[in-house]
């Protein structure tokens, strides 16, 4: 009885409450490299008419240099308005035209560029994307142009926003390396001071296809797609290795700590962020657990204990990022008004202290375990999902099969290993602390 | 704080095709202002041939209309109870958000369960069950979704949320302490006081005016009021299941008979709505907001509702002008750099909805923004809109069907929009047919017909102190403060 249409290699899954058995499909694919040195993963699916393509460049905010904060993001921007055989905004009218969806995406680690159309639209997507990586149009007028649109960007997520500026603060505080600690959309004055000639550096620099991953997944054919994409990428001259990027931070001493007042707020926010590793560090699917048993949901400890029984709290988040660099465990509470943002931060650390204490209950685990169990099924369902996940695994930890191992190594954990990193991590001398508070208005009397 | 990326373009802004909360939709076009394209790259012209895989549909035996979408490739079933007669648009005159915060308390208790059992329940399993009730919405959802190992629990548990909420004195007092630090904090959101005073502008006293809660109805709101809104309003009668996923018609048919045994029918009439008041002649509503830079617009005026005929020509001028790229993209950011996104809208239910443009520029460009953007609404209703073009909005709405067969709940949705303006069986599939044979014509009577210049409503949050000015270059002005009160 095949049923599930991707079970390729079932991977059986029992659950631990004793529940009827599932399979869960893995997802395969091919990991290619061409002449260039660009890494090509192809992952058929033919269950819809639907093909997504995702590549991955190795460059982020992190990689950006003194003085040119949000410059990452801002070429990623300026890889939309055109390039040797593709006019400006033809990239998006052609994609749109014929019934896809398109987009970028910049963060610390890596930039990515996405698109999913119908399955006869592949030859398109792999010429404009292969046009781009060759001759993107490196202009001023281009430059100026997404100038402002980042600008206008900034504006829209930090300047205009309540709490803009909070998380800009953390970063700075938490960590000492520039490669880390600057945001990745930048400072105004850095993004008027990028020049015309930065940007042909640093598309020699990062843009070249050995420093790139592209991904395919969908209702393709595995041989015919790969000779279709040596069609159009293996001519791209690769570039250079990048340079070596030094991400290391030196181990904090001491609780750092700010208060911001914030004009646009009217409620008091106070994170708390602790400094994880990057990278494949298994300490991290513990923290990731861990954030779930904190702040996933209102059976959280942090919902149940700040919100429901304290009431000193309206809302909790807590989450950590796996990345390649240095990266932060977050824990965070709005202060429901009139109350304290002291005692609000002092109820945090003592859900942080029952953790390490214990005990931690087995349905607790049982959640972070269900968690990734879902989040391993849902990105099954889209094509676009596993395109972005194949990348990005491959961009960040040289492994794309993180993409159907992730589960089985949440699935693992005891109890015991979300002690053990409370109790290395979410220790004072490793955390930054941020209140964010209301201010008065601007131009008010 | 969670962790960021940034987006080259907002993500798929008026994309969702909601249930009759409100569809929205842009879709996308190059604009007459773009530079030519080089077309060197290999299209295919065809059309990819679509069969939409059928819904499924029988009914309950207490009447409700069960619809099923199987899709077997992965072990999770999605589900949706939709209610007609629950949603906000039945909130009593006086108690703005009855329904909102009576959804809201559903999963907090029930005869038999507490609040943190359920949550309990639910999170372990990582399944989720919510109860929603939009603003001028007719309808209240109960969406769930589960692996399909967990599905049988997680239904029972979504049954037991819908037919027993207890309403606990407890959590509504809980609740209401959430609440108050909520309607706070949504002051300090420039997208909301856009929201709240497009909304008053557009539909005056209507229903649909209203943005939920305010501090008096929040006071107001008591156990008595939550249980008798759930008792009159939360009725099988008219009500529609959507099932997708992992599960046969069969399966699904039997379990939603047990799972609701005892929700028997009330014998009430389909609830009925009325349209809007005339929302008057041009005007620029202000709401100041001291320290903004930016200034945050929406402009739109009283157009069509869902059953309307003008409702396609409506979707294919609505790609054109502020599609995902559409004009007002490739204008007003790409061109002029004014603004991170500019996108259009269309709002129909069964009343008499709007249409609407928005778009947050810098201050400084408050008035050449809002000139520039005017001016395209202009360029639709003077000219007939060219091909490539024209031709390019045709495909680009029907050639996005492929993408929908990936995703069984999106695809059920179609079905379920089908049922809810009770459209014929084949209605999905002369889609494509009846967006071809829309004309440049059509889409020129539409633009003449609902982005009337006299109409127009213009609603800008910002700081008013350096933006009043300006705005009176377009029109007469009404100020109000961050409380959504006028300033004299």
């Amino acid at each position: 009885m095949k049923r599930h249409r991707l079970l390729l290699a079932a991977l059986l899954v029992v659950c631990a409450a004793g529940l009827a058995a599932i399979t869960i499909p893995k997802v395969s694919f091919s990991d290619t490299r061409l002449k260039n040195g660009l890494r090509v993963i192809i992952s058929p699916d033919r269950a819809a008419p639907v093909v997504a393509v995702a590549i991955a460049y190795n460059v982020g905010s992190r990689n950006e240099r003194r003085g040119r904060t949000g410059f990452a993001h801002l070429f990623e921007h300026l890889m939309f308005k055109g390039s040797e055989n593709v006019a400006d905004g033809e990239l998006a009218g052609l994609i749109e035209n014929y019934g896809g969806n398109h987009n970028g995406q910049t963060d610390k680690d890596h930039t990515i560029y996405f698109e999913q159309v119908p399955s006869n639209q592949l030859d398109m997507v792999l010429f404009l994307e292969a046009d781009r990586m060759r001759s993107p149009a490196i202009n001023r007028e281009n430059v100026d142009n997404q100038r402002e649109a980042v600008k206008e960007e900034r504006r829209l997520r930090v300047d205009n926003q309540p709490y803009g500026r909070t998380s800009e603060t953390v970063a700075e505080l938490a960590f000492e390396n520039f490669a880390n600690e600057h945001s990745i959309i930048g400072s105004m004055a850095d993004l008027d001071a990028a020049s015309l000639s930065d940007f042909s550096e640093f598309f020699k620099t990062y843009y070249a296809p050995n420093n790139a991953v592209l991904a395919i997944a969908g209702d393709v054919d595995e041989k015919g797609t790969l000779e279709k994409v040596r069609q159009y990428f293996e001519s791209i001259s690769p570039g250079p290795p990048a340079p070596k990027l030094d991400t290391s931070e030196p181990t904090p001493k001491e609780e750092r700590r700010a208060t911001v007042q914030d004009p646009l707020a009217r409620l008091t926010l106070v994170d708390v962020a602790y400094q994880v590793p990057g990278g494949l560090n298994p300490d991290i699917d513990a923290l990731s657990a861990l954030s779930t048993v904190l702040g996933a949901g209102r059976s959280s400890r942090l919902y149940d204990s700040l919100v429901r029984q304290q009431q000193i709290a309206v809302q909790v988040y807590a989450g950590v990022q796996q990345s390649k660099g240095p990266g932060l465990f977050y824990l965070e509470a709005m202060a429901a008004p009139g109350k304290d943002p002291a005692d609000v931060e002092k109820a945090i650390y003592a859900e942080v202290e029952e953790v390490v204490k214990g005990p931690i209950q087995d349905w607790e685990l049982e959640k972070a375990r269900n968690a990734a169990r879902r989040s391993l099924v849902s990105n099954l369902r889209s094509s676009l999902q596993r395109a972005i996940l194949l990348a990005r695994y491959a961009v960040f930890f040289d492994d794309p099969a993180i993409i159907n191992t992730r589960y089985e190594r949440i699935a693992s954990l005891k109890v015991d290993d979300l002690q053990r990193v409370s109790r290395q991590y979410l220790v004072p001398s490793n955390r930054t602390v941020v209140v964010t508070m209301p201010a008065p208005k601007a131009g008010a009397k | 704080m969670k962790p960021l990326a940034l987006s080259h373009k907002a993500l798929a802004l008026f994309l969702a095709l909601a249930l009759g909360q409100g569809a929205i939709r842009g879709q996308t076009a190059p604009a007459q202002t773009a530079p030519k394209f080089k077309g060197k790259a290999p299209v295919s012209t065809e059309v990819l041939k679509i069969k939409l895989p059928r819904a499924q549909e029988a009914p309950l035996s207490n009447g409700v209309h069960l619809m099923v979408l199987e899709d077997h490739r992965v072990p999770s079933v999605q589900f949706e109870i939709i209610m007609i007669g629950a949603g906000g648009y039945y909130d009593p005159q006086d108690l703005p958000g009855l329904a909102d915060t009576t959804a809201s308390l559903m999963d907090e208790g029930t005869a038999t369960k507490t609040s943190e059992q359920i949550a309990q329940a639910l999170d372990t399993m990582a399944a989720t069950v919510s109860v929603t009730a939009n603003e001028g919405s007719q309808i209240a959802t109960v969406t769930g979704s589960a692996l399909t190992d967990q599905f049988d629990p997680v239904l029972a548990l979504a049954a037991d949320i819908l037919l027993n909420p207890s309403f606990p004195e407890k959590e509504l007092g809980l609740y209401k302490g959430r609440a108050r630090a909520a309607l706070e904090e949504q002051r300090s959101d420039p997208d909301f006081l856009k929201e709240e005073r497009y909304a008053k502008t557009i539909y005056g006293s209507h229903p649909a005016s209203s943005v939920g809660l305010t501090r008096e109805s929040l006071e107001k709101i008591s156990r008595d009021a939550l249980v008798t809104f759930h008792k009159n309003n939360y009725v099988p009668d008219h009500t529609i299941i959507g099932v997708s996923g992992d599960i046969t018609l069969a399966e699904a048919r039997t379990k939603f008979e047990n799972a609701l045994k005892g929700w028997t029918k009330s014998g009430k009439p389909r609830p009925g709505v009325v349209d809007p008041p005339d929302s008057g002649p041009l005007k620029v509503s202000l709401v100041n907001r001291p320290g903004s830079v930016q200034t945050a617009y929406q402009i739109g005026e009283q157009a069509i509702n869902r059953v309307h005929p003008d409702y396609d020509a409506m979707q294919v001028m609505n790609t054109i002008l502020g599609g995902s790229n559409g004009r007002l993209f490739r204008e007003l950011r790409e061109l002029k750099g004014y603004t991170y996104g500019v996108y259009s809208g269309v709002r129909a239910l069964r009343y008499r909805g709007d249409l609407r443009a928005s778009m947050d520029v810098r201050t400084e460009v408050t008035e050449p923004a809002l000139r520039d953007l005017l001016a395209e609404l202009g360029k639709m209703r003077d000219q007939l809109v060219p091909d490539p073009e024209f031709k390019d909005a045709q495909r680009s709405l029907t050639a996005s069907f492929a993408l929908s067969l990936e995703n069984p709940a999106e695809l059920l949705n179609l079905y379920v929009v089908r049922q809810l303006y009770n459209y014929p069986v084949d209605y999905w599939d002369r889609y494509t047919d009846r967006i071809m044979s829309i004309t440049p014509a059509q889409v020129q009577a539409v633009a003449r017909k609902y982005l009337d210049p006299a109409r127009l409503q213009i609603v800008a949050v910002g700081d008013a102190t350096k933006i009043e000015k300006s705005l009176r270059t377009f029109g007469p002005v009404e100020l109000f403060d961050d409380e959504g009160r006028t300033v004299k």
